[in-house]
């Protein structure tokens, strides 16, 4: 580092300056709307009231009255938590077994499983649509939220998986065959404890996409299994004279989920990235 | 018991053959070496052996019985990795209790297992630790460590002491060799270090490009070379190889001299050469000599109290009863 | 059974969930394509049922392919997955090379830039389109209001006065509209996924070789050339790697576009198929097909692109 040391002090002092002013212009959206949160409905569109207002938790309080916000919460909560659960417990077998028991056909799998995700929602949205409701019945329930929520994440979390355990010498998993484990006492006693950091952050990536899931959980639901999506999807209507109120029901929708990408962030870029960049 | 046999033995990779056909007996207790050029399938047989690669056709038998299709673990063999291997989540002693845990031992019997092990490897005072918090001759007791306690009819090293530094390496050598001689185990051991292979095998196994050039004993392969590629692999440095006239008077194609064959004078002898390089390695000097007319360079091997300089001239004359004489195809004239 | 079979069987429950996923929806929507079938029809009630009776052949594609809105929605499509790889891949970079270097608050900055990206897209696409962008209450309106009063205050000040007469009075611009619609999306887009671009570049730069750097700096590189020459090739990787995740996931963006125009401004292909299918399933099906075809094009050339440097 010493050649790069002698920079003028204007850049010394213009380089992190212009780098603070860059990430406050972006979280500066998010800022808005926490700010707005506070105020009340006819204050948040007075100019005169920008920046200088009577801060009032009035909107997080009516938050139910006016939104039925926890029932769509905890719709959120039951349905990116099963589903996490179920991609993960899919996901780890498979991705163990492309991992380490490769075949010839492992690579074009994995590429498969992606490019699934490419296909648009949309081409086949009016066949799910017709086949949970009118013929299976399930139109609206946890139970498909869940499902479709785990399918749409499987190929990302495979993948994600698949780098990490990537990771995993190959020389520690074959002494454990060496010493006798089985399939899954290897999976159990060795490749998760090993891979722990990574699952956990696959979990958390898995469970982010869930609850920010826009498509499908509006569309295939109505009420029972409605998730925070639909919340803010469906009250959009007469939003210009609620700030106040939409930007609390949003700050309490996005809040626990920035936060808790907050702290995985390196993990996201090793496991989004596919362990291509380190 | 630790018979193992190796019956028209092949491993491919995919149109890759690593393993042509082969035959290899490895006797009980007997201690084995591979040795040969990177690349030429140490790992592999050795992996084949151990089950963690399905051969491609023939059969290994382990003390009679075939083993081909059975899993790796429950073959009785135990295996030491170059890496170690340690399962870094466990302490040193789940580490080592781990095989028995999966054989479903009883606790009281891991515990003295492990107590006996840890005080025969130095290790009683880690037991409590992560393998990260060890070095790396801690690890390797430690991998070995858990090797032992499951009592494996053979013992099978991937190059274990390879990432050592050279002290450390002695000292393991020494500790594995004591090992065998205790335990009078089969073990297979492979190596790329000529010190190593030398000092520990019953039996040393010359491999290229997966083909056996030579099983023997370790002075049997030094004093009697079947061709040339054995002959130039085993011993450092490495036998001076001579062709022409000089061949021809002998009745052979190529002569092979090791350079401890050869005495140096400063008067006599019965070649002459220039004096390039000397290298002092205080026990020894190694002579680098040219412009002799019978090879680029010879180098022969003196005692350390001698010095030349670069462009001295030597006389040379080689020890005729050590002299190797091999045909046009590279095989031994005896 | 050979100790290999087990392991490689565990990936089969993923595998075929994947497979029904994809092929049941896929086969019924190719089926719909191929007949007549809409929702309500007075004058045509058996055309509400998918029966093969209602055989139309390729006429549904044929409707699509006729239909002015079908081209115009791919030429979206098209323009806003590009612009925002574009611009996203450009600030990324800026911003990368920005908060590469150590400084105070450098964590913090980190955590307020990479915000963006775990607000759930139907709140992003609220807050932009109401709050910020809004011509009359959002942040944009006010921002325009107040300019202009400002310009109308200096208009009657001594001396300048006569200068500002001269200014007209700013229009805000409502983002809603057909054209400018898809500019807000492009907006919103870029925002919440420019931090990804950062994160993943500022990654890969820490792992560039600082020797190089310095020999570069040794053979009188100057800043300009080492960025050219050793930092931009270093970056190819991460850059292809976020246009691909990029790329499947802007391909089907259809919150922003729903919430932002409400159909009134710009569709893209998966709006486009939601309005057919409020109503003609035969049609939104064929344009699925379509859409189909077009993410498989798309995948086609980007896994051939990346796929390969992934794999080692
Ligand atoms: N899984 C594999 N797939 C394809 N080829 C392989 C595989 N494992 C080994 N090989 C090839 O088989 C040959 C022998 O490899 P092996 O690891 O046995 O060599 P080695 O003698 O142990 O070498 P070294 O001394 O470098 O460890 C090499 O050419 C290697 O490239
Ligand atoms: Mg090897």
């Amino acid at each position: 580092m010493a050649i790069v040391a002698h920079h003028s002090r204007f850049s010394k002092i213009a380089w992190p300056v212009l780098a603070w002013i860059v990430a406050l212009l972006f979280f500066f959206p998010i800022f808005w709307m926490l700010l707005t949160s506070f105020k009340t409905d006819a204050d948040a569109v007075k100019p005169e009231h920008l920046l200088f207002f009577t801060p009032t938790l009035e909107n997080y309080a009516n938050m139910t009255e006016n939104y039925d916000y926890w029932r769509f919460a905890t719709n959120s909560v039951i349905a990116s938590v099963m589903a996490t659960a179920v991609t993960l417990f899919v996901g780890i077998p498979s991705a163990y077994a492309m991992a380490f028991n490769p075949s010839r056909s492992t690579k074009d799998m994995l590429m498969w499983m992606l490019s699934t995700k490419m296909l648009p929602a949309a081409g086949v949205l009016y066949p799910m649509t017709f086949l949970t409701k009118n013929i299976l019945g399930i139109f609206d329930t946890h139970f498909l939220i869940i499902l479709v929520l785990s399918l749409i994440n499987l190929p990302i979390v495979i993948w994600m998986l698949f780098t990490y355990f990537k990771e995993i010498p190959r020389d520690i998993i074959e002494a454990g065959k060496m010493d006798g484990v089985s399939t899954w006492g290897e999976i159990r006693e060795i490749l998760i404890p090993l891979a722990w950091g990574g699952i956990a952050s696959t979990a958390l990536l898995c469970f982010i996409f869930c609850w920010n899931e826009a498509y499908w959980t509006v569309r295939l639901t109505t009420t029972d299994a409605a998730t925070l999506s639909k919340l803010i999807e469906g009250n959009r209507a007469p939003e210009g004279l609620f700030f106040g109120r939409l930007s609390a029901v949003s700050t309490a929708a996005v809040g626990p989920i920035v936060v808790l990408g907050w702290f995985c962030q390196k993990q996201l870029v090793q496991g989004l990235t596919f362990g291509a960049v380190k | 018991m630790g018979r193992i046999l190796l019956e028209n033995v092949t491993k491919s990779f995919g149109d890759a053959q690593v393993i042509p056909p082969l035959d290899l007996v490895i006797d009980d207790g007997e201690f084995t070496v591979f040795v040969g050029p990177s690349g030429c399938g140490k790992s592999t047989l050795l992996r084949l052996i151990a089950g963690l690669e399905e051969t491609s056709s023939g059969t290994i038998t382990i003390d009679g019985l075939d083993v081909t299709q059975v899993p790796p673990s429950k073959r009785g063999l135990a295996m030491v990795f170059q890496s170690y291997a340690l399962y870094p989540h466990m302490t040193v002693r789940k580490n080592i209790a781990f095989p028995m845990r999966m054989a479903g031992l009883s606790q009281a019997e891991q515990d003295k297992r492990v107590m006996t092990a840890a005080k025969s490897l130095n290790l009683v005072d880690y037991l409590d630790r992560k393998p990260g918090q060890l070095s790396g001759g801690q690890r390797q007791r430690v991998a070995i460590g858990r090797a032992i306690v499951r009592d494996p009819t053979a013992f099978l090293f991937d190059e274990p002491l390879s990432n050592l530094d050279a002290a450390l390496r002695v000292g393991m050598r020494l500790e594995i060799s004591e090992m065998h001689k205790r335990m009078q185990t089969t073990m297979i051991y492979v190596t790329h270090d000529q010190v190593e292979a030398m000092t520990m095998a019953d039996k040393i196994v010359v491999l290229q490009a997966g083909v056996i050039e030579q099983v023997g004993s370790p002075l049997e392969l030094y004093r009697s070379p079947c061709n040339l590629f054995v002959a130039g692999f085993i011993g450092s440095p490495k036998m001076n190889f001579i062709t022409g006239t000089e061949a021809a008077n002998r009745h052979a194609h190529t002569l092979g001299v090791r350079p401890e064959h050869i005495a140096v004078s400063t008067q006599t002898g019965a070649w002459t050469g220039r004096v390039s390089v000397s290298e002092h390695l205080g026990s020894d000097t190694f002579l680098h000599v040219h412009e002799t007319g019978l090879a680029d360079t010879l180098t022969v091997r003196t005692n350390g109290e001698i010095s030349f300089k670069h462009g001295d001239i030597i006389h040379l004359t080689p020890r005729e009863e050590m002299v190797h004489r091999f045909d046009a195809a590279g095989l031994r004239i005896s | 059974m050979s100790n290999r079979t087990l392991p490689r069987l565990l990936q089969t429950p993923a595998v075929l969930l994947l497979l029904i996923w994809m092929l049941i929806p896929l086969s019924m929507t190719l089926y719909f394509s191929f007949i007549r079938y809409v929702l309500n029809s007075l004058r045509r009630p058996e055309w509400t049922k998918p029966s093969i009776s209602n055989w139309r052949g390729f006429g549904n594609y044929e409707f699509v392919l006729n239909n002015k809105d079908f081209i115009l929605a791919i030429q979206n499509s098209l323009l806003i997955v590009c612009s925002i790889l574009f611009f996203t891949v450009i600030f990324g970079i800026l911003i990368a090379v920005l908060i590469n270097k150590s400084f105070p608050g450098r964590g913090v900055v980190r955590v307020l830039l990479i915000s963006p990206f775990f607000v759930m897209p139907a709140v992003n696409a609220v807050l932009w389109i109401n709050m910020i962008l809004d011509p009359v209450l959002g942040l944009q309106g006010l921002a325009v209001g107040g300019l202009n009063d400002a310009i109308e205050g200096l208009r009657n000040a001594p001396l300048v006065g006569g200068f500002f007469s001269l200014w007209p009075d700013f229009a805000p611009i409502s983002f809603r509209a057909t054209q400018t619609s898809a500019i807000a999306v492009i907006i919103m887009v870029t925002w919440q996924w420019t931090p990804f671009a950062v994160l993943i570049f500022m990654t890969s730069l820490q792992s560039e070789d600082q020797q190089q750097k310095e020999a570069a700096i040794l053979d009188g590189a100057g800043a300009w050339s080492q960025f050219r020459f050793l930092t931009l090739p270093h970056l190819s990787r991460p850059i292809a790697i976020v246009v691909m995740i990029q790329a499947i996931f802007h391909l089907s963006l259809y919150a922003e576009i729903e919430i932002v125009s409400r159909g009134n401004g710009n569709k893209n292909l998966p709006y486009l198929i939601g309005e057919f299918a409020n109503n003609n399933i035969g049609a939104a099906s064929a344009t699925g097909i379509f859409a189909v075809i077009l993410a498989n094009i798309v995948a086609f050339f980007l896994l051939r692109m990346i796929g390969k440097t992934l794999m080692e």
